[in-house]
C-alpha cells in the first residue's frame, strides 16, 4: 500500500481547476479515524515540507532558504485536503481554484518585495 | 499559403535556435586545427539531437508536461535535485557564455570593449523575456540567425579547393596535433551540437505553446528539417575555418578571427552579416538558456512557470530567471575571456549530458505518460546507441581537458 501511495501521489504536480500550478506533492499527512485506521488526510506542498522529507544537510538548506524568503519564518507547509482532489492522472488535479488555498509564503514574499515592484509585472507577455 | 508560411517560419526558427556560441567556437576551432576531419561528429550529433528532440516534443504534446517536469517523479526528489543543481549551473554558465558572445559581437561592431556591453546585453535579454511574445521572440532571432549563411556564401567566394575539402571529410586524422586534442575538440563539438538546454527549451516551449497531439506532426517536421539545416550552417563554419586557417593549423582564440575570412572574401557587407549572425544566434541562445534555467528550477519544485501567466503570478520563476542573468553578468565581469568561458562551458555540458538524455529515453518509453505513443523499436535502438556515445563523451570530457590543457 505504501509503495502504491508513493507512486501515485508523491512528487506529482498539483494543478488547480483552471490549470494553474499549485506545487508538488512534497509530503503526505496521515490521520487516524475513530476505529484506529490511518488514512491520508492532506497533501503537503512547500519547500519546507520537501526539505524535511529529504532530510540531512541538503534538506536543512532547502528549509533555510525557504525561511529566508518569508516574513514569518518556519511557516507550515501548504495543506491540501484530500477532499479537494478531483482526480489523479499524470498530475494531481484539484476541484478548486488556487486562490481558494492559502498562498505560498515564498511566492508571496518574492512577489511583494521583488517582482511586483517591476513595471509590467501585471501583464503576461504571452 | 498562410499555413505554408507559418510552417516555414517554424523551420527557420528551429534553424536559428540550433546554432549558438558553442557551435561558433567549437566548429571554427575544429576547422582551423583539423580541417574537415570532425564532420562525422557533427553528423552524429545532428542525428542524435533530432531523435531526442522528437521524443521530448512527443512527451510535451501527448502528456502536456515538459521533460524536467517528469524527472522528479521518475528519479525521486534527491537524485532529481542533484540533476537540477548540475543542469542549472551548466545552463547558467552557458547563459554567461552566450551573453559574452553578444557582447563580443557588439564589440566587433562598435570597437567598444565587450565588458561595456555585458550589462546592457543582459538587460536587453531580460527586457525581451519580460515583454516579448514567445513566438515572436523565437522567430525574430531565428530568422536573423540565418545571416550565418554568409559563411556558406564566403566559401564560394574564397579560393576553395572543393575536391580537397570533400576528401578532408573522409581523412580522419590528427593533423600532427595528437589524438588527445582531436578527441577533445570532438567532444566539445559534440556537446555544442546536443546542448542540454536545447531539449529543456524545446519541450517547455511546446508546453507553453500548448501543443496537442495534433501539433505533433508540425513540431516534428520543424525539428527534423530545422536542426539538419542548423547542422549545415555549423558545417559551413568548419569549412570556412578549414580553408582560411587549416593549412597553417593555427588555433583560433577570438570571434574576430572567426569572422575575418568572411570579411576577406566578401568585404564590409560580409563582415556586417557575420556580426549580425553572431549577435542574433548568441542573443537568441541567451534567451533560451535564461528561460531554460528557470524552467528547470520551477518544474522541479512545481512552481507556476512560463511567459503566458502574469509575472506577479510566477514570482519565483521570474526571480530565478533574474538570479541566473545576474550570475551570468558577474561571471563575465571577472573579465574572463568569453571564448575561453565557452570552451569550459562545452566541457561541463559534455559531463552533464547523460543527466538530460537518460530521463528522456526513460519517459519516452513510459505508457503511463504516453499511452501508445511510446518509442518504437527503431527509435529505442537509435536512442540507446546515442546514449552510449553521450556517456562516452561525458566520461572522456574531463580527462581529455586535463591531458590537452583545455585544448591549448
Amino acid at each position: 500500500m505504501r509503495v502504491q501511495l508513493a507512486e501515485r501521489l508523491l512528487d506529482r504536480q498539483i494543478v488547480d481547476v483552471d490549470g494553474l500550478l499549485v506545487g508538488r506533492v512534497d509530503d503526505i499527512a496521515f490521520a487516524v479515524d475513530d476505529e484506529g485506521f490511518p488514512y491520508v488526510d492532506c497533501l503537503l506542498t512547500g519547500q519546507g515540507a520537501l526539505g524535511e522529507r529529504i532530510g540531512g544537510r541538503v534538506g536543512r538548506l532547502l528549509v533555510a532558504v525557504a525561511d529566508r524568503f518569508t516574513d514569518d519564518p518556519s511557516v507550515p507547509p501548504l495543506r491540501v485536503p484530500l477532499s479537494q482532489v478531483a482526480r489523479v492522472d499524470s498530475a494531481v488535479r484539484l476541484r478548486c481554484p488556487a486562490a481558494d488555498l492559502p498562498p505560498s509564503p515564498v511566492e508571496a514574499w518574492l512577489r511583494r518585495h521583488l517582482i511586483e515592484r517591476i513595471p509590467g509585472s501585471g501583464r503576461a507577455s504571452g | 499559403m498562410r499555413k505554408l508560411f507559418a510552417a516555414t517560419l517554424g523551420v527557420l526558427s528551429a534553424v536559428g535556435g540550433f546554432v549558438d556560441i558553442g557551435d561558433v567556437v567549437a566548429a571554427s576551432q575544429a576547422g582551423a586545427l583539423f580541417g574537415m576531419a570532425h564532420t562525422w561528429v557533427l553528423l552524429v550529433g545532428v542525428v542524435g539531437i533530432c531523435a531526442y528532440a522528437e521524443m521530448a516534443g512527443r512527451i510535451a504534446a501527448v502528456s502536456g508536461r515538459a521533460v524536467f517536469d517528469l524527472v522528479r517523479e521518475r528519479l525521486g526528489p534527491r537524485v532529481a535535485l542533484l540533476n537540477l543543481v548540475a543542469s542549472w549551473l551548466v545552463t547558467v554558465v552557458t547563459l554567461a557564455a552566450e551573453l559574452g558572445g553578444v557582447a563580443l559581437a557588439l564589440q566587433l561592431a562598435t570597437r567598444l570593449s565587450h565588458l561595456f556591453w555585458v550589462p546592457l546585453a543582459a538587460l536587453a535579454v531580460w527586457l525581451v523575456l519580460w515583454r516579448l511574445r514567445f513566438e515572436l521572440m523565437e522567430r525574430i532571432f531565428g530568422l536573423a540567425g540565418l545571416a550565418l549563411l554568409v559563411f556558406a556564401v564566403a566559401l564560394v567566394a574564397l579560393p576553395t579547393d572543393w575536391p580537397a575539402l570533400g576528401q578532408g571529410v573522409w581523412q580522419v586524422g590528427a593533423s600532427g596535433h595528437g589524438w588527445p586534442l582531436y578527441w577533445f575538440v570532438a567532444v566539445a563539438l559534440f556537446a555544442s551540437t546536443v546542448s542540454p538546454y536545447e531539449v529543456f527549451f524545446f519541450s517547455s516551449g511546446g508546453v507553453e505553446e500548448r501543443w496537442s497531439a495534433a501539433d505533433l506532426a508540425r513540431a516534428r517536421s520543424n525539428v527534423l528539417t530545422g536542426f539538419p539545416v542548423g547542422g549545415f550552417l555549423a558545417l559551413s563554419l568548419i569549412a570556412v575555418a578549414t580553408v582560411a586557417y587549416h593549412p597553417s593549423g593555427a588555433s583560433l582564440s577570438t570571434l574576430d578571427e572567426v569572422a575575418r575570412p568572411v570579411a576577406t572574401a566578401l568585404g564590409g557587407a560580409g563582415l556586417a552579416a557575420a556580426v549580425l549572425a553572431f549577435f542574433a544566434v548568441t542573443f537568441g541562445a541567451a534567451l533560451e538558456t535564461g528561460l531554460s534555467a528557470a524552467y528547470a528550477a520551477a518544474q522541479y519544485f512545481g512552481w507556476q512557470w512560463g511567459k503566458r501567466v502574469r509575472p506577479r503570478e510566477a514570482a519565483r520563476f521570474h526571480s530565478v530567471l533574474l538570479v541566473g542573468l545576474l550570475l551570468g553578468v558577474v561571471m563575465l565581469m571577472t573579465t574572463v575571456d568569453p571564448v575561453r568561458l565557452t570552451e569550459y562551458m562545452l566541457v561541463l555540458s559534455a559531463v552533464v549530458l547523460p543527466l538530460t538524455y537518460l530521463p528522456i529515453l526513460v519517459v519516452a518509453n513510459d505508457r503511463g505518460y504516453l499511452g501508445d505513443r511510446v518509442n518504437g523499436r527503431w527509435t529505442n535502438l537509435l536512442g540507446a546507441v546515442f546514449l552510449v556515445l553521450i556517456v562516452a563523451a561525458s566520461v572522456a570530457a574531463i580527462p581529455l581537458a586535463v591531458m590537452t590543457g583545455m585544448g591549448r
